[in-house]
């Protein structure tokens, strides 16, 4: 050795590492396996040739899949699902607008008005859910009719609240009631992560509190608010499944439906689950680029989309399969 | 004669307990450029936040260019101005922040051009022509696609100058608007700001800057536990200081 010659490098083997990857992978096999299974159903296919009867068992897949398929685009369960998406939209945004104001008032410099939305916030985050939705469910047996005048005064004009509070809006009412609680905090976390010399720096110009809020505070505010929001919309498409306590025909009620007639229960499950996992995958790619757009500003460069990593992460296989480790080279070459 | 830029007899502010400014007596006129020295919590910035209401001063007479801030006196009474009036008024008082705030989420050119058109009502082609005006003023010609992230400290505190003039203010403030920058950037924000003073532009300066001072002001005011203790030409001020405060002062910071 005259310390001339190149010298081999190599690298740390993570044993260990491939042992969990092996345990994995077999854990992985295993539910594919349960899930894929055919097990027998207890009847048995029998054939006759040339004289010779042969029985085997007749098989069906453990989930029934094939009911799974049967179900999954049918007039109902379509139908029901249209209905959770409508339902996840118009409280979303309901709650949105309501969480906007809700924040800004909390965040007022009038009592009273602070004092209001504290109490809002929490009296909704305090009840369940599913009790307040029950709740305007009922509502009729509470105000049979609305008025609308001077507490304790004359009334202008009257709503005959059972017409008015159908199944849909009460279920609607609910859901954005609650949700506003929840995107009130979102929105004055939000509001409260913009830095206090932006509205300084506003106010100095002769911008009005409300042009500030607008076109300084709440754009910046986005970054922060937009995360957790993506959370709560998909949180809410789930949460729209309690209005099938109440019989409103969403996805889980239409399933339901079908299963108390032919009670194919977990197929059908099955399929009111795909469904809800097909929307909030589309949801979350959603999410990904509304972020990417308000990230502008804050970011020297704005992360990549899915699409460009995946041509990234191609290339750069590419490259190594190209480039040989440079301690192969040594080693090959001598 | 016509009225000062900035007139204020016994300006008083306390936060709780604490009080910031105990009675602050100075005059800077149309035209001047007024830097104002002392050390840190003497009310040099408070002071500065109340001339555009930032902050509301609790006693004492504020004038500027000849009339109350926030407030409105008609008869013997001092009404204050409501949301909308203040800023009108603020509109005409540029501001330049040590901390830049410059909006995160705009890009130079539209940092520049929000006040006009969304206060003053420009038409958009107009104030953007008048903004790229601003931008090469200020030595940043090719910057108007950057956002604040993409700028470095100086570049960023020029784009905040070139933000406030754009308003075409009558007095303009800055708050220590050096402090926060690198050594290597204080001079290139420095060199705007003496391009303006020649310009005839009413400036008053919160500064740390003794050699800019010297070489800009036409009048140093010295500032101590809320008030003022001494004012006058900078080379007298600097040169041949007459309280023992400032004589302390000066020995800390030269």
């Amino acid at each position: 050795m005259n310390g001339d010659e190149p010298l081999e490098v190599v690298p740390v083997r993570h044993y260990r590492q491939w042992l969990a990857a092996a345990g994995v992978a077999l854990g992985a096999a295993m539910l594919v396996h349960a899930l894929l299974a055919k097990i027998p159903t207890g009847l048995w296919n029998c054939v006759t040739t040339h004289g010779q009867r042969r029985c085997s068992p007749v098989l069906q897949w453990r989930f029934h899949w094939d009911v799974v398929s049967q179900y999954f685009t049918t007039g109902p369960i379509l139908r029901g699902l249209l209905m959770t998406i409508e339902l996840t939209v118009l409280s979303m945004v309901a709650g949105i607008l309501i969480g906007i104001v809700v924040a800004v008032m909390r965040l007022s410099r009038n009592r009273l008005l602070s004092s209001v939305a504290w109490s809002y916030t929490w009296f909704f985050r305090g009840t369940p859910v599913l009790v307040q939705l029950i709740f305007w469910f009922n509502i009729a047996a509470l105000f049979p009719t609305l008025g609308f005048g001077i507490p304790f005064g004359t009334v202008f004009f009257k709503v005959n609240v059972l017409s008015v509070f159908t199944k849909f809006v009460s279920v609607l009412v609910a859901l954005a009631l609650n949700e506003g609680a929840y995107m009130s905090e979102i929105v004055r976390g939000g509001i409260l992560a913009v830095d206090e010399g932006q509205v300084e720096a506003a106010s100095s110009l002769g911008l009005t509190r409300l042009q500030t809020m607008r076109l300084v505070v709440l754009p910046q505010a986005m970054r922060v608010i937009i995360p957790p929001t993506g959370n709560e919309v998909i949180s809410m498409l789930k949460t729209t499944s309690l209005a099938s306590t109440v019989a409103l025909g969403e996805l889980l009620m239409s399933v339901e439906h079908v299963y108390n007639s032919t009670y194919q229960v977990i197929p059908l499950l099955i399929v009111a689950s795909l469904w809800y996992i097909v929307i909030s995958t589309v949801l979350s790619v959603g999410q990904f680029y509304v972020e990417r757009h308000y990230a502008k500003g804050s970011l020297r460069t704005p992360p990549p989309t899915p699409v460009q990593r995946l041509r990234a992460d191609l290339s750069g296989i590419g490259r190594k399969l190209r480039e040989r480790p440079s301690f192969l080279r040594t080693a090959t070459s001598r | 004669m016509s009225s000062p830029m900035i007139h204020a007899v016994g300006v008083r502010k306390s936060y709780g307990m604490i009080d910031v400014l105990r009675g602050v007596t100075m005059s800077v006129a149309r035209g001047e450029v007024a830097c104002l020295i002392g050390p840190s919590g003497s009310g040099k910035s408070t002071f500065l936040r109340c001339i555009n209401h930032l902050e509301k001063h609790d006693a004492g007479v504020l004038n500027v260019d000849g009339s109350f801030v926030g407030y409105e006196q008609r008869g013997a009474k001092l009404y204050e101005l409501n949301d909308k009036e203040i800023c009108a008024e603020r509109a005409r008082i540029g501001m330049v922040f040590q901390r830049f705030n410059l909006f995160a989420h705009l890009t130079a050119l539209e940092n520049i051009t929000l006040g006009p058109i969304r206060v003053r009502g420009l038409d958009e082609k107009v104030a953007i022509a008048r903004a790229r005006e601003l931008l090469d003023r200020v030595g940043l010609r090719d910057r108007d696609g950057n956002y604040p992230s993409q700028l470095s400290g100086g570049q960023q505190q020029r784009v905040a100058i070139a933000r406030a003039l754009a308003m075409d203010p009558k007095l303009m403030l800055f708050d220590e608007p050096t402090s926060a920058l690198d050594p290597e950037l204080v001079g290139e924000v420095l060199d705007v700001m003496k391009d303006l003073a020649h310009s005839g532009m009413s400036m008053i300066v919160v500064t740390h800057e003794m050699g800019f001072a010297r070489e800009v002001a036409d009048q140093v005011i010295f500032m101590d536990e809320g008030i003022v203790v001494e004012a006058g030409a900078p080379e007298q001020m600097l040169s041949q200081p007459r309280s023992p405060r400032l004589v302390n002062f000066l020995s800390k910071v030269l």
